[in-house]
C-alpha cells in the first residue's frame, strides 16, 4: 500500500505575531504564562495515512489538532518538518467557508466549489447529484439568510462529500444535520473509503472516529501522546 | 493563471457585485453617483467660487475623476481583504494573491460600465467627437492602471495583516494625493520651481494619459513609457513583498 499523506517530524511555534506601530515603537511587552503560551504548537509529529484509510486525530482543546490540519492542507508553513500529499485535496476546516448570505443555495454551491478547486463545469455536472443529496429541493434559488443553521451545512457537506478528492481532511464537522443525515454523510465517507480515498478526521465525537476511522493519535500539547488502532486509542483516551 | 484561478476570480467579483446592487433599488447608478457628485463638487468649488480659469474645467474634472476613484477605491478595499476574507485565508487553500485582485478588478469594472458616460459628457457637454483611437488606447491604459493598482494592492494587502496601521495610512494617502497629483487643477498652475517635483510623481503620469487620451486622443509616448516603468518595479516590489510574507498569514488572521 502507498501512503497518501505522510507528515514527518513537523515542528510549528506560535512565535510570529502581529506587529503594530505601536509595539513597533514602544517595544513588546511579553508576558504569557497559560497554557497556551508554549512556544510550539506541534512538536515533531509524524505519521503516515496509507490510500484508502481513515485516520482519526483526538484530543482535548488547544492541543493543537486544527493547527495540525492547517499545516496539512498547506495554510500554515510548519518551522521543521515535511507534509506530502498525493493526489487531490478537498478540505472542510470550516463548512461553508467563503458562503454568501445574499447569494441563493446554487450560486454558493458554484462559488464554494470553486473556491474548494472544482471548475465551473465540474460542479455543474454535479449539480443535480449534491441539490439531491442535501434535501434542499426548491429551496437552493433561495437567498441564503433565509436557510436554517442545519440547512446551510448540509449544503456545505454535500457539495464536499462530491467534490473529485482523494484526499478529505474534516474539522469537527460531522455533526451535520439530524440523526438520519449524519448517518447518511457518515455512509457516504464509508463508500468514499472504499473507493480507495483518504481520510484524515478531527473530531470530539468518538463514536464517529470509532465507526470512521482505521488508525489515528492522541496530541497532548503538541505532541504525539499515543498512537495506534482507533478502538484501542479511544480506549485509552477515555480511561485515563 | 490557471483557468480554475480564473474562475474563482470571476465568481468572486461577480458576488461583490451583486451583494452590493441586490439590495438598492438604483444598483447601477450608485456606481456613477460617487463620481459625479466629487466632481459637481469641485467644479463648484474651482470653477465657480475660486474662478479657475481653464477651458473644458468640468470635462478636465471627469476624466481624471473616474479612473481615480477606480484606483483609490480598489487599492483601499483591497487593503482589508484579507481581513475580510479570513475564513478563505485561514480555512481553505487558494491562490491568496487573487484576494485583492478581486477588488481591483471590482472597481474596474465599474469604471468600465461608466465609461460610455464619460463619453456622453464629452459628446454633448463638450462638443467632442467620437474617437476611433479609443479602441486602443482605452485598454492600454486599462491594462497599464490594472497593473499599477493591483500592485499597490498586493503589497498593501499582504503587508496590512501584519502592521495594521496599513490601512489608516491608505486613506489618508490617497487623500493627500488627490490634490498633489493634481486632480482638480491643471498641473501648469503649480509654481515652477516646484512643478517638476510634482511631475515626478507616477499617479500624475497615469492621470495625465487618461485626460490626454479623452481630451485629445492622444497619447503621450513619454508620460506612458514612465508610468509603466513605475507599474513594473512596484509590481516587482509587490512579488517580493508577497513572496516573504504571503506564507505566514494564515496564522496571523
Amino acid at each position: 500500500m502507498t501512503a497518501a499523506l505522510e507528515c514527518r517530524g513537523v515542528w510549528k511555534s506560535y512565535a510570529s505575531r502581529r506587529i503594530g506601530l505601536k509595539t513597533l515603537l514602544l517595544g513588546q511587552r511579553a508576558a504569557r504564562t497559560s497554557r497556551y503560551a508554549r512556544r510550539w504548537a506541534l512538536q515533531d509529529v509524524s505519521f503516515e495515512v496509507s490510500r484508502g484509510q481513515a485516520f482519526g486525530v483526538l484530543g482535548a482543546n488547544g492541543m493543537g489538532k486544527t493547527t495540525l490540519l492547517s499545516v496539512l492542507l498547506g495554510i500554515v508553513q510548519p518551522e521543521r518538518g515535511s507534509v506530502s500529499l498525493r493526489g487531490r485535496v478537498a478540505s472542510l476546516l470550516e463548512l461553508g467557508a467563503g458562503f454568501h448570505p445574499e447569494l441563493s443555495g446554487r450560486d454558493n454551491l458554484f462559488l464554494y466549489g470553486s473556491i474548494l478547486g472544482m471548475r465551473r463545469r465540474e460542479v455543474a455536472e454535479r449539480l443535480r447529484a449534491i441539490v439531491e443529496f442535501s434535501e434542499l429541493g426548491d429551496a437552493v434559488e433561495e437567498p441564503l439568510r433565509t436557510y436554517s443553521a442545519g440547512m446551510i451545512t448540509r449544503l456545505g457537506f454535500s457539495l464536499m462529500a462530491h467534490a473529485p478528492a482523494d484526499v478529505f481532511l474534516i474539522d469537527e464537522v460531522l455533526a451535520v444535520g439530524d440523526a438520519r443525515f449524519q448517518e447518511k454523510c457518515r455512509a457516504h465517507l464509508l463508500e468514499f473509503k472504499r473507493r480507495n480515498g483518504t481520510l484524515v478526521i478531527v473530531s470530539h465525537d468518538m463514536e464517529a472516529l470509532a465507526a470512521l476511522c482505521d488508525e489515528g493519535i492522541r496530541l497532548d500539547m503538541g505532541q504525539v501522546a499515543d498512537a495506534g488502532r482507533i478502538g484501542e486509542l479511544i480506549g485509552r483516551y477515555q480511561t485515563q | 493563471m490557471a483557468v480554475q484561478s480564473l474562475e474563482l476570480l470571476y465568481l468572486l467579483v461577480r458576488k461583490d457585485l451583486k451583494v452590493r446592487y441586490k439590495s438598492s433599488v438604483l444598483g447601477y447608478v450608485w456606481a456613477l453617483a460617487n463620481p459625479l457628485a466629487f466632481a459637481f463638487v469641485y467644479w463648484v468649488a474651482f470653477k465657480y467660487i475660486m474662478r479657475v480659469e481653464m477651458e473644458n474645467y468640468s470635462l478636465f474634472l471627469l476624466t481624471g475623476i473616474f479612473p481615480w476613484f477606480w484606483l483609490s477605491m480598489g487599492v483601499t478595499h483591497a487593503t482589508r481583504s484579507y481581513q475580510n476574507n479570513a475564513s478563505l485565508v485561514k480555512k481553505v487553500r487558494i491562490p491568496r494573491a487573487i484576494l485583492p485582485m478581486s477588488n481591483v478588478v471590482q472597481e474596474m469594472v465599474h469604471f468600465v460600465f461608466a465609461l460610455p458616460v464619460i463619453m456622453a459628457f464629452l459628446v454633448f457637454a463638450g462638443g467632442f467627437e467620437l474617437r476611433a483611437s479609443w479602441l486602443w488606447q482605452l485598454p492600454v491604459l486599462l491594462l497599464l492602471q490594472f497593473a499599477f493598482a493591483y500592485a499597490i494592492a498586493l503589497a498593501l494587502a499582504t503587508s496590512n495583516v501584519y502592521v495594521h496601521d496599513i490601512e489608516h495610512l491608505v486613506g489618508l494617502g490617497f487623500a493627500m494625493l488627490f490634490f498633489v497629483t493634481p486632480m482638480v487643477y491643471p498641473i501648469t498652475m503649480v509654481p515652477e520651481e516646484l512643478r517638476g517635483w510634482f511631475e515626478l510623481n507616477p499617479l500624475h503620469a497615469l492621470m495625465d494619459s487618461w485626460r490626454g487620451a479623452f481630451l485629445a486622443g492622444s497619447l503621450d509616448g513619454a508620460t506612458l513609457a514612465y508610468a509603466a516603468g513605475w507599474a513594473a518595479a512596484l509590481a516587482m516590489v509587490a512579488w517580493l513583498v508577497y513572496r516573504r510574507l504571503a506564507p505566514g498569514i494564515g496564522e496571523l488572521l
